[in-house]
């Protein structure tokens, strides 16, 4: 048996790989309802890319039946760790099977180094705080646009992806804020860290952690508001998980909403005559088991035509942003969201609708790639066109 | 343990030759010679020692596998076939390397139903859970038999196998109800075999109806293991899914009294299966963590489901069974028989996987490990199978998960003894359990099915040496350089 250095963040998980697991192949297929819901097993076909062959590369790599060499990095990395195996899966081990791979990629990182250009990740963090490689943006200029205080009760965090990639969603959240009557400031971010924890790369995670804990402190928060399902599935999870303590609450955009249209605090006026159909996010729905709210929302909007799309919910078929697939295997992850888009057509709706800013850019790359007519979105977008009357 | 069993496989050909005919012939997305793709199909759920194969590729029609196995005939290469690599007899473990054919990934379609004859045309590689789903959707009127397994194990593999499913009381070995094989031999050659054998080319899709009344070359096949050749298609059975189902629980007290009640119940000719648990399955099933009995609870627990086309012949039958029940209780057997949806809603619904076949049967996957004595049985044995084979559990300290069956209206039996473990740790104690199990049973007459090697070679000694010679006579003369699945059955 190969000993695990101890300072592995992870080392539980992988030790849980020995306890359970027959290969039963539950985890390939939907339950019961034996959909395709793997994107990786789906692409690669070997059992080495299914959750339960990830599961027996940490068994031989830790008898020591397997030797570490830079062929393991595809069956470790080519896996947008969507989860959808966690919930096919039915032993006991299933709510962990993404912790198992985020541990196995962690100890890969140490042994061969993560998957080409997923080092990028962290490199650019170090440069500049978000993995996009752009000048960091300490929101000064947005707060100054939106007259937004030093300190507030929330914290709108942006997250690196709306605020370098999708600003349309950004400015969409920040002017429902405003519109809201949310008191509200934003932060001189650093990234959540989710796109290293989910490559294994833990390296810089924690220092980062701290750093936006005392950031949010810094600015008297108790509420944290983020539009992204990746930050909020990080915030909200991975903190804890990487013993980060914090006193604040952490809420999804859409929560803040929903419960402003429960409270009768806000009201839609106008109507958005469209069909649309709704994309969970796997940081949201299967990370979080947030799967209703965001429907509850679409179709409390006037006008709007909701339709789901044939795999839904917990089997909904993943985007193909996530796991460090959108930087390491760029090509693979837009014929991902293809998949999703063709879905999407046969419901009839002309908006695809999603609450997370990597979904929005993968599936808008994929509309590009291959012509795809139909409109992506993110729900705060939408909500963006409406009329908001304020009720308090 | 991964290291390949040597005969040198490579002795005609170098490793990287072979590599470069299999791109040729599958293209190079389809062969894999990495190890990290190589060791999941190393070993499987079993105590059965795992080998590492040398290539894995993946097929997508006939051509590519004439080819494939004209050139390992050629050059003395092992093909080990695989669908979903989830049975329990390590069958899939490549025991002299070569490369696994993974027949789950692309040759795994479902190819025509017959609504008239009443059966399905199938790719090796399609699994219990996609067929049942297409025929749901598309012929509900119509059923397949679904076993005690996860829904991703083979049909094609469970039926040339031998597996027994949920009709079994009814219909038997699930090899009986093939009606139609296509098989690539050692020289490459396509035969189809059964009512499809007309026909130079190809066999219309409606000629897939009967195995009979030409010689049986069926046998050739069927229980195999995949040592005589590739099967390629395979015609299997449906059945009318009738509309009225209910399905009874009997409660049995004393270890052996399971028997008669197993017998008689068969010999009715109204139940679709018959399976019986120990007391500690049941306790399984309702996820007691420790599942033990209790002095006084009962010893076996049996599900009798019944199906008719009308609510009067399902009432009938079910008169048919309380009769034979009150005739076992004046022999003195202590037996209660209930409606097992009652039962569920004591407990909780995780029972029910056990009749929502196929399934996953939750609490056997909890562990690392699972395997089995899974054998074809003389039932006038039974009594005697459970009264040895019960201590031999509590001896190890292993919970007695005993599973039977009644095949074809008491004909013969299905006697399984369960362990599931945890492979990585127990697995020694367990082979050692398994072990004198096996000889136990074996001695009682009891054939094991889907036999590992090493249970093989246990019932080598006791066989007829006719049988033998003829069968090793056969092995040699389908297979003369010994590439279908080598090592098993100690070939």
């Amino acid at each position: 048996m190969v000993e695990v250095d101890d300072s592995l963040l992870g080392k539980e998980f992988l030790e849980l790989s020995f306890e359970r697991c027959i290969k039963c192949s539950t985890c390939k297929y939907g339950y019961k309802t034996f959909d395709k819901i793997c994107p990786s097993g789906e692409k690669f076909l070997f059992e080495s890319y299914w959750a339960s062959g990830r599961i027996r590369l940490i068994r031989g790599l830790l008898l020591g039946d397997l030797e570490w060499s830079d062929e393991l990095k595809d069956p470790i990395f080519a896996c947008p760790t969507c989860g959808a195996c966690m919930d096919a899966c039915q032993a006991p081990h299933a709510d962990y099977i993404v912790d198992m791979i985020e541990a196995l990629r962690e100890l890969a990182v140490r042994q061969i180094g993560p998957a080409d250009r997923q080092e990028l990740l962290v490199s650019r963090c170090e440069e500049n705080c978000n993995p996009y490689g752009e000048e960091n943006s300490d929101n000064e200029e947005l707060k100054k646009k939106y007259d937004l205080p030093d300190k507030a009760e929330w914290v709108y965090f942006i997250g690196c992806t709306s605020n370098y990639r999708q600003h349309s969603l950004r400015d969409a959240t920040l002017r429902f804020l405003k519109k809201a009557g949310i008191d509200f400031t934003l932060i001189d971010e650093h990234c959540c860290t989710s796109p290293m924890i989910r490559t294994g790369q833990t390296s810089i995670v924690k220092d980062y952690m701290k750093y936006n804990i005392a950031q949010i402190e810094k600015a008297g928060a108790s509420k944290v508001i983020t539009s992204c399902a990746g930050c909020y599935r990080t915030l909200k999870r991975d903190f804890e998980k990487f013993g980060e303590q914090y006193d604040f609450e952490v809420f999804h955009s859409l929560e803040l909403v929903k419960q402003l249209l429960d409270e009768g605090k806000i009201k839609f006026n106008s109507s958005y005559d469209k069909t649309v159909t709704y994309h969970d996010p796997c940081h949201l729905g299967r990370h979080m088991g947030i799967y209703e709210l965001p429907r509850e929302v679409y179709k409390q909007i006037p006008g709007l035509k909701f339709v789901e799309m044939r795999r839904n919910r917990n089997f909904a078929w993943c985007c193909g942003a996530g796991g460090g697939v959108k930087i390491g295997y760029p090509d693979w992850s837009v014929e991902i969201s293809k998949e999703r888009l063709e879905e999407a057509n046969e419901t009839g709706a002309t908006v695809l609708s999603s609450v997370c800013p990597f979904c929005r850019t993968n599936l808008s790359d994929a509309t590009s790639k291959y012509d795809f007519e139909i409109q992506v979105l993110d729900l705060m977008e939408i909500i963006d066109q409406l009329d908001i009357e304020i009720l308090k | 343990m991964t290291e390949t069993k040597q005969r040198n496989i490579f002795e005609k050909i170098s490793k990287e030759e072979v590599e470069e005919r299999l791109i040729e012939i599958f293209g190079s997305g389809n062969v894999t010679k990495k190890a990290g793709d190589l060791y999941p199909y190393s070993y499987d759920m079993t105590e059965c020692e795992g080998h590492m194969p040398d290539f894995v590729v993946l097929p997508e029609n006939n051509s590519q596998l004439v080819e494939l196995v004209k050139f390992c005939n050629d050059k003395s290469i092992p093909i080990v076939p695989y669908i979903s690599g989830n049975n329990v007899g390590g069958l899939t473990i490549p025991e002299k390397g070569g490369i696994i054919v993974d027949f789950g990934k692309k040759m795994n379609k479902i190819l025509h139903i017959d609504e008239n004859m009443m059966y399905a045309l199938l790719e090796p590689g399609v699994t219990f859970g996609q067929l049942q789903k297409y025929l749901e959707q598309n012929y509900p009127h119509l059923r397949y038999s679904y076993p005690f397994a996860p829904p991703y194990a083979g049909v094609v593999g469970n039926a040339i196998l031998s597996g027994m499913n949920n009709m079994s009381c009814k219909l038997g070995s699930m090899g009986d109800s093939i009606n139609g094989l296509e098989v690539i031999t050692a020289d490459g050659s396509i035969a189809r075999i059964g009512s499809c054998f007309y026909g130079k080319e190809k066999a219309a899709n409606d000629s897939w109806w009967c195995r009979y009344p030409m010689p049986d070359l069926m046998g050739l096949f069927i229980n195999w293991q995949g040592m005589t050749g590739l099967i390629t298609k395979c015609a299997v059975q449906l059945w009318p899914n009738h509309p009225f189902k209910k399905t009874y629980l009997a409660v049995v007290f004393g270890l052996s009294a399971i028997a008669p009640v197993m017998r008689e119940m068969g010999k009715t000719e109204v139940i679709d299966d018959i399976s019986a648990v120990s007391t500690e399955v049941v306790k399984m099933a309702v996820e007691i963590p420790e599942p033990t009995k209790i002095e006084g609870e009962p010893d076996f627990a049996a599900l009798f489901p019944i199906s008719a086309k009308t609510e009067n012949l399902l009432r009938a039958k079910k008169e048919i069974l309380d009769l034979t029940i009150k005739h076992l209780k004046d022999q003195g057997i202590k037996v209660i028989l209930i409606d097992v949806d009652e039962f569920s809603k004591i407990f909780n619904l995780r029972v029910r996987c056990y009749l929502d076949l196929p399934s996953v049967v939750l609490t056997l996957v909890e562990y690392s490990g699972l395997t089995w004595f899974g054998s074809y049985a003389p039932t006038h044995k039974l009594e005697e199978l459970i009264s040895k084979v019960y201590p031999i559990f509590l001896k190890y300290n292993v919970p007695p998960f005993i599973y039977m069956k009644i095949m074809k209206h008491s004909h013969y039996g299905i006697f399984r003894p369960i362990i599931r473990y945890k492979k990585f740790k127990d697995e020694e104690t367990i082979h050692q359990l398994l072990d004198e199990i096996t000889e136990v049973c074996i001695n009682e007459g009891c054939i094991p099915y889907k036999t590992p090697v090493w249970m093989t070679e246990k019932m080598r000694k006791k066989i007829n040496p006719g049988w033998l010679q003829l069968f090793d006579k056969i092995k040699q003369c389908m297979d003369p350089n010994n590439i279908f699945n080598p090592g098993r059955w100690n070939t």
